[in-house]
Order: C-alpha cells, then structure tokens, then sequence
C-alpha cells in the first residue's frame, strides 16, 4: 500500500480508509430506503400525513381566502379570480390570432404559385416604349 | 513556524473546501446558450427555433421538433456549451425547434392533455411547417413530453409526422409492482381531488419531493457528498451546477394533467389498454404510423424500462426500434456519456430517416 503511493507520487491520505467505509455505508442505506419508500406502508404514511396537513389546513386556508377576498373589495383592487377571468380572455384572443394567422398562411400558399406564375409588371418606361411600339405598327 | 504551517494548512485547505462548497451550491450556472428565436407562442407556450449552424443545402430537409416534459424546464436539452444535445444536433445539420410550455398559472388549473395536445401542439406543428416550407416533421419527446407525443401521433397520425422518438416515455402502467409513483398514488391512500382543491395545479416542490424521494440517500446526500469530494476538480463542479440549476428549477403541473396522470395512466392504464379518451376521440395507438424509435434507460426509476417497452406491440410502424441505455432517468441525455452513446444513436437513426 505504502509502495504503491510512494510509486504514485502521492502521500498516504488517512481518510482514504474513511471515505471508503462511509461509501460502503451510504451504498447499503440507500438501498434500504429504496426498499422504504417502495413499501405499502410508506405510501399510507405519507398519504396520511398530506391528508392530515391538507385537512387541519383547509379551514385557516379558506378563512384567509374569505378575509383577502373583502380586503380587496374594499380597496376596489381585482382578485384572483378577476385574473383568471381576465387571463381567460386574453387565452381566447391569442386562439383567435393564431386561427387568423393560419387562415392567413393558408390564403398565401394558395396565392403565392399565382403570383409567380402571373408575368412580372412591367415598368412604366417599358409600357410606353412598347404603347409606342404599337402605335408605330399601326 | 514550520510547525505553525503544519496545523494551519488544513484549516485553511478546509475553509477553501467549504467557501468553494458554498459557492458551487448558491451559484446558478449560464445555461440555455444555444441562440434562438421565438417563432410562436399561445398562453405559457412558446416555440422556438434554434439558429441553424449548417448551410441550408447540407441540412436535414425534415425538421426536429423537442417536447419535454410539462414539469421541468426544457433547457437540460441544451444544458450548457460544449454539452449540449440542441447543439449537437445543430452541427449535424438538423432544423431544430423546441416547444416549451411554460410555467402554468392558476387560470391554467384546468389544463388537460386533451388541451395540450389538440389545442397548442397541432398549433405550433402548424407553425413550425410554415416557417420550414415542410409538409413532414420529426417529433422528439421526453418523459410526460414522450406521453404527449405518442397521443398526439396516434389522434393526428396524418399530420405529417415522419418520425417519433420517445425517450424514457411512462406509457406502460400495469406493472404495479415496479411503479412506485403508483403506489403513492393509489386511490386508498392518495386522494388527488382533495390536493387539488388545495393547491389548483400541482406545486413543483411537490413534484421534486416526489422525484427526490424515490431514491432519498442518492438525492439528498450522496448528490452533495460527491459534490465536496471533486470540490477541487473544476469540471466536475460546473457539471454539478449546471445539473443543479436545472433540478432546482421547478414548476408545476396543470392541475388538469396531474388528475389525468394519476387517474387514467397510473391508477387505470388507460393508453396502453386503449381506452384513453382524447375529447371525445379514443386513442387508438394502432394508428401511430410514424417511424418509431423508443429509447430507454436501463438504471431509470422514475420512469422503469418496463413502461416504455409496450408500445412496440402497439403501434402500426412497420419501422420500430427500441434502444437500451445505460444510465439514468435523465443521465441518458444530459449525463457525461450522452455524448457518446445516445446522442450520436439518436442522430444515427433520425439521420437515416431525414433525407
């Protein structure tokens, strides 16, 4: 051991022995608390305790809810359910758009091989140059 | 004084440790480098469209569209510079865009599947098709994304989807025994209405707890143990941060979702056995036609190789494939390794069926 770290160019590290006991450790707690949370009996723990927290905490949560609720009113400030509302609409609006905007796509994919296969205008130079043209012809 | 250096050192070795430990655990790292655009968005959602990096004539003419998952930031597809899976796949010369949902409100507490995937994801495959002047796609989705891709495929299967890719996709529940979500979440001891008339969506730390705590030793203290270990290794620890920035950025779940997930797939099985009803639409996995490669994660607990395997049964593809990863739920694509195994397997398969 002591040659090898010596061929290595290291000195001995003393928590080397250490490390390698708390990660033999560590490996075989992690494997029982896999064991753990995948039992039947966790999951009813568990569930019971968030029942127990949602149900002692609803009746406070309403109460603050309520109280807020007036708070607002009398300061004529919006509540949260004034912003969904709002948010609602706004959501439909921007579905309006996005159906408008694909309409719009549509209507240009159908137009666009018109009009490239439609001949250039010409400029107005060239329309007079070739009115003239005509006129000389006649 | 030679004596003096001999005590102190250590002490001072060990107050370096431990500010460079509190600095890696409170810094949060640049991540999302990768430049982009944003082409589209409709309420939270929002799809961008990365800069390509390769001349238009040597790209892939069928273009990439990323789903992730509705609970977690998307960003650990391009987690940081020089590993990064967006990047990678840019300098193959794919046209890469990402659909990121957003964090919903609680006006979106009623969000369902059926919205997500009828309601935003034909929108911005609409979009998406405009912009690239392409009739077909290819559709990349990851873990709850991998569930959305596999419905929309199935209820849209002629909406030019050339090609699937599922990663780490939870479609299969009906082995109980391997799943422990759906042990949490069985009816006699979860009562899901109940958490969310308290809460309207899903809270992200509930989701992270539930994450964390299948594997509470690893999470909660090895993560940081190997942490103060490589502490004077540079490398690592930008990793670590990295990782770090994206596991602590959470964000919940539309409470609508979350009812559907815990009723319908885990409770009931309700996809795989084909009684999934999409508004009013069955979804009919025999309807997926889509070129179909299905890649899952050997050492994955969040999502166990046993859910994802099913849907090879299922589907019409008569071009399938599943491919085994060693790795993590999420190690398979933003561990060390990706770039040497999944990344290129990836690039590989949808190479082929880009042309």
């Amino acid at each position: 051991m002591g040659n090898e770290q010596a061929a290595n160019g290291k000195p001995p590290d003393p928590t080397d022995a250490f490390r390698d006991m708390r990660d033999t450790y560590l490996d075989a707690w992690a494997k029982a608390m896999v064991e753990t949370v995948n039992s039947e009996a966790y999951a009813r723990t568990s569930g019971t305790v968030l029942d127990t927290y949602l149900s002692a905490s609803s009746p406070f949560r309403e109460a603050v809810e309520k109280a807020m609720l007036r708070v607002l009113e009398q300061l004529s400030m919006p509540s949260r359910a004034d912003f969904i509302a709002l948010a609602d609409r706004v959501n439909n609006i921007e579905m309006r758009l996005d159906d408008m905007d694909a309409k719009l796509d549509r209507i240009e994919s159908y137009t666009k091989p018109a009009m490239e296969s439609k001949p250039k205008p010409r400029s107005r130079q060239s329309n007079r140059q070739s009115k003239r043209k005509t006129r000389g012809a006649r | 004084m030679e004596d003096a250096t001999v005590v102190t050192d250590p002490f001072t070795d060990l107050v370096g440790k431990l500010t460079a430990f509190n600095k890696a655990l409170t810094t949060r790292t640049a991540i999302a480098q990768t430049p982009k655009e944003l082409v589209w968005t409709l309420n939270k959602a929002k799809l961008y469209r990365y800069i390509p990096v390769v001349a238009k004539a040597q790209r892939h003419p069928v273009p990439l569209l990323m789903v992730f998952a509705l609970m977690n930031r998307p960003y650990i597809l391009d987690l940081r510079p020089g590993h990064s899976f967006v990047e990678f796949m840019l300098n193959r010369g794919y046209d890469l865009y990402l659909l990121d949902w957003g964090a919903p409100g609680p006006e979106d507490k009623n969000l369902k599947f059926d919205d997500y995937t009828l309601e935003y994801m034909p929108r911005a495959i609409r979009k998406l098709k405009s912009i690239a002047g392409v009739e077909e796609f290819s559709m990349l989705g990851w873990c709850i994304g991998a569930i959305l891709a596999t419905i929309y495929a199935a209820l849209r299967p002629d909406d030019g989807l050339r090609n699937l890719i599922l990663l780490t996709a939870p479609l299969d529940f009906s082995n109980k025994e391997a799943l422990t979500f759906a042990r949490w979440t069985d009816e006699r001891y979860f009562n899901v209405d109940q958490v969310l008339a308290a809460f309207g969506n899903m809270p992200g730390e509930m989701i992270d707890y539930g994450a964390k705590a299948l594997k509470p030793v690893e999470n909660y203290i090895i993560n940081y143990l190997k942490l103060w270990d490589n502490i004077e290794n540079p490398q690592v620890i930008e990793a670590w941060q990295a990782m770090n920035t994206w596991v602590t950025d959470n964000i919940p779940l539309a409470g609508g979702v979350f009812r559907q997930l815990v009723v319908d797939l885990y409770r009931n099985d309700r996809l795989m056995r084909g009684e999934m009803m999409i508004r009013g639409e069955r979804v009919d996995l025999s309807r997926l036609r889509a070129n179909l490669l299905t890649v899952i994660a050997e050492g994955d607990h969040i999502t166990p190789p046993c859910q994802s395997k099913a849907i090879l049964s299922k589907v019409s593809s008569k071009d399938k494939e599943l491919f085994s990863v060693p790795g993590g739920h999420i190690g398979i694509m933003a561990g060390s390794g990706a770039n040497k195994r999944t990344w290129p397997k990836i690039d590989d398969w949808l190479g082929r069926r880009s042309r």
